[in-house]
């Protein structure tokens, strides 16, 4: 990741230098040097984050739903993601004015779960079939859909609010966080031979 | 900064509320043809270094935009109902920033087309509708779509549709390069015997007026430019204002009401600064560009003893006839990747369905271009309101994002008397104000209409080879980011609320000119026919102004 940030940075001064106007860049060389930087400090700073408003069983339930929401298959979901510590942070921070609601959304999740399988301690105890069966029957709940929306929020956005761990989410779309970029821009815009502009309308 | 700055009780020739696509333009006009101008913003001023590629702050947290605590709106889809307060974004998105929407905006600049301003005498009339002619034309227009594509920058090739308005002048820029999704819009579209060509944008595709090319980052839809790339007014027109050193900008300042004097004419503008204080600043004549939204606002709180149902409302129209545009969408997946990340938002679109055509059996018509929609978060999200929302399969079609590309429909909305702006009766704002309430329901046509464009899009999706499309579904609007139609222009003072050159009919030297001006919705984008009437109604207000007619 290092290396890549140093590059697109390096692109990415290399480019500005090409396209601004000489006084501009002496008046505004130092902002773009710092956006560039802010950016790329924010993308490298550290995910991992001790839960400060969700318990810890809360925090279990929290990521356990959410690794249903993106599953971890071949490839890394919610939970290498560090969605929890995005939603927790969250809770604590910029939603808060939502937090004491979507407690007692989790609470009474959690009872419900507790009276359908009484043999587990917890949702995140279940074997994931069985976590599968029980939030089908529950995913139009709000509880649920909070849940779906903060889970794509810790996923995808800047790794700097606590989740998207190491672009995670970011790769799995293919996604790349860089400030510029050069045609070609895909596979079909390669070998474009110019637009043709078509004779007039018959009318 | 601002290097102006004028007392309140300085009596300055013209009050400008709102930075936005209009509030710049007028403000840059007016202060080089000599008048002195107070610029006002409810948001702060922020430069190229503060903006971030940073999707929640942006889309979630209020960034630059209004939001739903600070400035809280209530919806309704019937007038019959009690309007509810809207969490999370609000149902009218715009920015709060100097610079307004013109910051955030995708900047796709289509010209309106003749037809535009004569359907109703070209279709007749739709029962249940305001639908009208506006009092001006398109070639009235004309000088000042090539003043905006000049003086504002605007990429684009000329004559490169057959369905082009005419123009007087090429685009300054040539096009900028075309993305993957534009060339599969473009493959498709031929395929079908339509006639596609590049989209005409807002951004520098090489350095103009000393403003740098793009860079191609892709953060346009709902972020600001970072390079200044994107010609809004922040970056083009407030400067030039500025330079001539009769032109303040006042940010962080809330306009909230107008005040009128004895004869009935406006005398300047209350406003709370970045701490609440209130203020007056004292104005030979205040123009109002705040948004299609907000103007009708600002002229319902100015409601006094002479004029109890607000400012310039005698034709009890004033907030009425509100009109959104319907943007419908199919979405596209290839077998190699597009990227559609990256650079700005549209490079191909195409008017063969402009026309309303009474052959479809409703009204209406619109443009199709080709484009992604959103970045990572938004993306998503749109996913799972259209499949899957969690598991695997969700997660395959997330994975899915850089080989995808959608194909939008941009529409017509029919102006309706029950569409409207109002004061919310409850409700207020972080200042005390009355909270925006906006009553919005789509004619049937419209919703027609966008059927019809979604199904053109799956066709060219298909022509173009896609492995799989998808339909949003089109279902009735709740929210938007065109804000049109609230104070219409028109000749006749008891059928519209400004004349001809955006003056009040009641009010003298009250101005309006942003979306509200308009008398019918265009077909989807219009922030260039904002400026060019924009530019327009300068014009005619800086020679009435030296006429001492104002």
């Amino acid at each position: 990741m290092a290396s890549n940030n140093t590059a697109s940075r390096r692109l990415f001064l290399q480019t500005t230098c090409g396209t601004f106007s000489a006084a501009w860049l002496a008046l505004h060389w130092g902002e773009v040097v710092a956006a560039a930087r802010n950016a790329h400090q924010a993308a490298q700073s550290p995910a991992a984050l001790p839960v400060s408003f969700l318990t810890q069983t809360e925090a279990a339930i929290v990521e356990a739903v959410a690794a249903q929401i993106i599953p971890s298959d071949s490839t890394p979901g919610a939970r290498e993601a560090g969605v929890v510590y995005f939603i927790d942070r969250a809770l604590a921070t910029f939603f808060a004015h939502m937090a004491q609601h979507f407690r007692s959304q989790l609470s009474a999740f959690h009872r419900d779960c507790r009276r359908r399988y009484p043999e587990v301690e917890s949702f995140p105890n279940l074997p994931s079939d069985r976590q599968i069966e029980w939030l089908r029957t529950i995913e139009h709940t709000p509880f649920f859909q909070s849940m779906q929306r903060l889970t794509v929020l810790g996923m995808f956005t800047m790794p700097a609010y606590g989740g998207n761990r190491d672009g995670l989410g970011w790769q799995l779309m293919g996604f790349v966080d860089q400030h510029v970029f050069e045609p070609p821009f895909g596979y079909y815009d390669r070998d474009y031979p110019g637009f043709v502009v078509e004779p007039p309308l018959s009318k | 900064m601002s290097a102006r700055h004028f007392r309140d009780s300085e009596r300055v020739d013209f009050a400008v509320v709102g930075s936005g696509a209009a509030g710049g333009v007028m403000a840059r006009e007016l202060a080089q043809a000599g008048f002195s101008v107070v610029l006002f913003e409810q948001g702060p001023r922020l430069s190229p270094a503060e903006f971030e590629h940073d999707e929640l702050k942006y889309w979630y947290l209020g960034g630059i935009s209004n939001d739903s605590l600070k400035n809280p709106q209530t919806f309704r889809s019937d007038p019959a109902q009690k309007a509810e307060w809207v969490e999370g974004k609000p149902p009218l998105w715009y920015a709060r920033t100097l610079g307004g929407t013109s910051v955030h905006f995708t900047a796709n600049y289509w010209r309106f087309h003749e037809i535009d301003f004569n359907e109703r005498s070209r279709l007749g009339s739709i029962p249940g509708t305001g639908f009208e002619d506006w009092p001006i034309s398109y070639a009235e227009l004309e000088p000042y779509y090539s003043k905006v594509e000049w003086e504002i920058g605007v990429s684009g090739l000329a004559s490169a549709s057959p369905f082009e308005p005419p123009r007087t002048r090429p685009y300054p820029m040539p096009p900028l390069p075309v993305k993957s999704s534009g060339v599969l819009f473009e493959r498709g579209a031929r395929k079908l015997g339509l006639h596609p060509f590049p989209a005409p944008m807002a951004i520098n595709s090489q350095a103009y007026r000393g403003r740098p090319a793009c860079v191609h980052c892709g953060f346009c839809h709902g972020f600001a430019c970072e390079v200044m790339a994107k010609s809004s007014t922040l970056f083009s027109m407030i400067p030039e204002a500025e330079a001539t050193g009769r032109c303040e900008t006042r940010v962080d300042s809330y306009v909230v009401r107008i005040e009128t004097d004895q004869r009935g004419r406006a005398t300047g503008v209350a406003y709370f600064d970045r701490n609440r204080g209130e203020h007056f600043q004292k104005a030979q004549a205040v123009i109002v560009c705040a948004n299609g939204a907000e103007t009708p606002r600002l002229l319902l709180m100015s409601a006094n003893a002479r004029f109890p149902q607000g400012l310039a409302n005698s034709s009890g129209l004033l907030g009425k006839y509100l009109m959104f545009n319907y943007t419908s969408r199919a979405s596209g997946v290839f077998e190699h990747e597009l990227n559609e990340f990256k650079s700005v938002q549209v490079t191909r679109i195409l008017h063969d369905f402009y026309d309303s055509d009474p052959k479809r059996g409703f009204y209406g018509g619109g443009g199709l271009d080709a484009r992604i929609g959103p970045q990572p978060t938004m993306w998503a999200q749109r996913l799972a309101m259209e499949g899957p929302s969690w598991g695997s399969a969700y997660k395959a079609r997330l994975a899915e994002f850089a080989r995808s590309m959608a194909v939008t429909g941009h529409g017509t909305s029919l102006p309706l008397q029950t569409n409207s702006i109002s004061l919310d009766p409850v409700v207020k704002d972080a200042w005390g104000m009355p909270a925006m309430r906006v009553t919005y329901k789509d004619h049937p046509d419209d919703l027609a209409n966008a059927r019809f464009l979604q199904d053109r899009a799956v066709e060219i999706l298909e022509a173009a080879g896609a492995l799989r499309v998808t339909r949003t579904p089109v279902t009735e609007q709740t929210s938007s980011m065109h804000l049109l139609g609230t104070c219409r222009m028109g000749n006749d003072p008891g059928q519209s609320v400004i004349d001809r050159y955006h003056r009040c009919h009641d009010i003298r030297n009250l101005f309006l000119c942003d979306g509200s001006s308009l008398v019918t919705s265009g077909r989807g984008q219009p922030t260039m026919t904002i400026q060019a009437l924009a530019f327009r109604a300068a014009e005619h207000i800086a020679v009435s102004a030296h006429r001492g007619e104002v």
